[in-house]
């Protein structure tokens, strides 16, 4: 008994000393560090982990990376959770900025979204109208065939629920699946189902080699997905880190790192993952 | 502050309101939890009865593991059933990845350790002065499991609930398997994961709610029930 | 049913605690043991009732060893008897059900025993909540209903009242007689051995001391 007391009393004082420093580290760091909200692509494509680790070198600024849907990234914002955001969905954003929460949103990159599905390509959407988005989807709506949907209210969900709409379909039924969940999941869902779903195509080429799915509509103007940066008011709270976050962003803007970005992805997909277009 | 307070009148709004989403989802959560609790009770119950008052070699090692896997993660039962389940998986052809079935499946593998440990635990301590008695009778076999499951029918009642419990408020497991499509297997803890990074806070809450109330209504259950009889 | 003993020797935690070369229990006859605690009284109980195993040694039932006949016409009630939680009369007619008798005669069965044990009173009671000479007295009930051929009272009349013991004492004895069954009986109240008993047995330190002769 008394051995079992003396170890339970060493661990404890080991992760008390544990603790205890890394609080230490923690509140030396509060300067060094930002807290990036962005949208699960950015994370599921690779991308950030290939760039940051440059910027954390150069500047010695760690980036914390909450990759969550757009709509509860700009609610962070909103909330002063996050001291930059990283998303996609342009007409959001603006409003975003022009209500207060952020200070301004500048282009960063954008890739494209791409419409993928099974390889028998149920609805024979390929033949039918390989460039067209809006036909495709009302296709997909008058066969029922299984569509899964983000349905977290993210960038990629609003696109998808932007072009219903212009389809004129009211996507619901036993057909449609809503998945609240990330790009990556939701992927893998529409795999499993083999459904079609509307995803970037950075996270798709990133996981293609584990999913049943192929391209079946692409190119179409309409499928464009433009990337935004945008520092969260300062205002907030004295929490947020501006002068990390406009140290980041003019890093992220760079011509380097812009040049980076667009070579993320060439070797192993043959192409491009996202194509920078900072002004 | 606001958005809290706001979130706990909303949620209270579409409780009262028998919002239908939200109702069918504490709907499958019961149903899919409580399938697991009795396909694994029926098995495991009798099972930990019966191993707990047999002596057989290695039960000390066999007790340690038991309860090592009381306590296993539900994501760890998640990922391996949807390993086994995916299209691409030895299990694939069924198809049942995503479905409510494959989240029983989960759910039944999770709380099947704590089912068979709780029941073997019980009967451990307390089986063998009722198997005595009842060998005694001329009871034998089946009939003395009967008798243990008679006799310790308010403990075993209790160890249910404590098993149904685990299972409604683990969200690992249904989250990998489930996958949380709306309308299909989407359960509470999920859509609380989901609404929450959706920054949708007052369904979260309502669902939190919910959850808090069931084990509030469980928990009563179990305290009337351990009063009366004793 | 007659018993015969022959080389018993049990163990408990290496320690010798019970040892008998020969021992004969004659059949129809109620045998008391006796003897200082701790002198292996209940092992041997057990040991005979087939409850514990763990021993080396011959133990004959009627020149047959333990089986499921056997097992199904003894009993052994046990010096602090648990009783089921359920009624009285659930208690009592549980060695019926098993034997899946039918409802009338199990009704008719139980009402008799409990009339004879002066116990009728708490037939819809909950036998947990007994007290000591009530609880006796139901557990001997349920172990006499479905007429063993062989029964082992492991003091069945400690710490209970006056009226409780005679009571009970005289269901062993018209059992024994009505039945033709064999009883056991450990007892440390010498003049309830001199009341019941046809022959004793003395146990010492796991050992027969001696066999009749001191009543």
């Amino acid at each position: 008994m008394k051995r079992i007391l003396s170890i339970l009393l060493v661990s404890l004082l080991i992760i008390g000393g544990l603790v205890g420093c890394s609080n230490n580290k923690a509140q030396s760091d509060t300067g060094k560090r930002i807290i990036l909200a962005t949208t699960t692509s950015t994370r599921d494509s690779g991308l950030l982990d290939y760039i940051l680790p440059n910027f954390e070198e150069e500047t010695g600024i760690k980036v914390d990376v909450i990759a969550v849907g757009t709509g509860k990234a700009l609610e962070m914002g909103r909330k002063g959770e996050a001291d930059a955001l990283l998303v996609h969905a342009k007409p959001s954003e603006e409003e975003f900025v022009k209500e207060g929460h952020g200070l301004y949103r500048k282009d960063v990159m954008y890739n494209d979204f791409v419409l993928v599905g099974p390889k028998e390509d149920k609805g024979n959407l390929k033949e039918k109208s390989p460039r067209d988005i809006v036909k495709g989807l009302r296709l997909i709506a008058e066969g029922n065939y299984k569509f899964v949907s983000r349905g977290d209210d993210s960038g990629t969900h609003k696109k998808e629920k932007a072009l219903w709409e212009e389809a004129k379909v009211k996507p619901e039924g036993e057909w449609y699946l809503s998945s609240g969940s990330g790009m990556a999941q939701t992927l893998k869902i529409a795999s499993e189902k083999q459904a079609y779903t509307i995803t970037d195509r950075a996270t798709y080429l990133n996981l293609k080699d584990k999913l049943d799915l192929e391209i079946i509509i692409e190119k179409d103007d309409r499928l464009f997905n433009q990337y935004g940066v945008i520092p969260v008011n300062p205002d907030k709270n004295e929490n947020i880190n501006n002068k990390g976050a406009e140290k980041f962003i003019e890093w992220l803007l760079s011509e380097e790192t812009q040049k980076q970005i667009g070579e993320y992805g060439k070797d192993k997909f043959g192409m491009p993952l996202f194509v920078p277009n900072a002004k | 502050m606001d958005y809290i307070i706001n979130g706990i009148i909303e949620a209270l709004k579409l409780l009262v309101s028998f919002n239908r989403e939200l109702y069918e989802i504490i709907f499958l959560s019961v149903f899919v939890s409580s399938t697991a609790t009795l396909i694994s009770s029926i098995i495991f119950i009798p099972l930990g009865l019966y191993l707990g008052i047999k002596n057989f070699k290695g039960k000390k090692l066999f007790s340690r593991l038991l309860y090592t896997l009381m306590s296993i993660p539900s994501v760890v039962v998640g990922l391996l059933v949807a390993i086994l389940l995916s299209r691409r998986g030895p299990l694939g052809f069924l198809e049942l990845l995503y479905t409510p079935t494959a989240m029983i499946i989960a759910q039944s593998l999770l709380v099947t350790p704590l089912s068979l440990g709780l029941s073997y635990n019980l009967s451990k301590n307390r089986g063998k002065k009722i198997e005595r008695v009842g060998i005694t009778l001329g009871a034998r076999g089946v009939k003395i499991i009967f008798l243990l499951i008679r006799e310790l029918k308010i403990d075993l009642f209790i160890n249910l609930v404590t098993v149904f419990s685990r299972a409604i408020s683990e969200v690992g497991a249904v989250m990998i398997v489930g996958g949380n499509i709306k309308n299909r297997t989407r359960v509470i803890t999920t859509s609380i994961a989901m609404f929450n990074s959706m920054g949708n806070y007052s369904t979260a809450i309502a669902l939190g709610l919910v959850l808090l109330a069931i084990s509030f209504i469980i928990n009563s259950l179990i305290y009337s029930y351990h009063q009366e009889d004793y | 049913m007659e018993i015969k003993i022959k080389n018993l020797k049990k163990y408990y935690n290496d320690k010798l605690v019970l040892k008998i070369e020969e021992l004969h229990i004659e059949k129809r006859k109620i045998t008391g043991i006796i003897g200082p605690n701790g002198a292996g009284k209940t092992t041997l109980l057990r040991i005979i009732s087939g409850l514990d195993e763990d021993f080396s040694g011959r133990i004959t039932y009627d020149n047959s060893t333990l089986n499921n006949n056997i097992y199904d016409n003894m009993t052994l009630v046990f010096q602090k008897p648990y009783l089921f939680r359920r009624s009285v009369y659930d208690n009592i007619a549980y060695p019926l059900k098993i034997r899946k008798k039918n409802k009338a005669e199990i009704d008719k069965r139980v009402s008799e025993m409990l009339n004879r044990l002066q116990i009728y009173n708490l037939k819809n009671e909950k036998a947990h909540l007994l007290s000591g000479g009530e609880s006796q007295k139901v557990a001997l009930a349920r172990a006499l209903i479905f007429k063993p051929k062989l029964v082992m009272l492991d003091e069945p009349t400690s710490n209970i009242d006056p009226e409780s013991i005679k009571t009970i004492e005289k269901e062993i004895k018209n059992y024994n007689s009505n039945e033709k069954a064999t009883i056991i009986i450990i007892t440390h109240n010498l003049e309830q051995a001199k009341r019941l008993c046809d022959n004793t047995i003395y146990l010492e330190n796991g050992r027969v001391n001696r066999i009749n002769g001191f009543l």
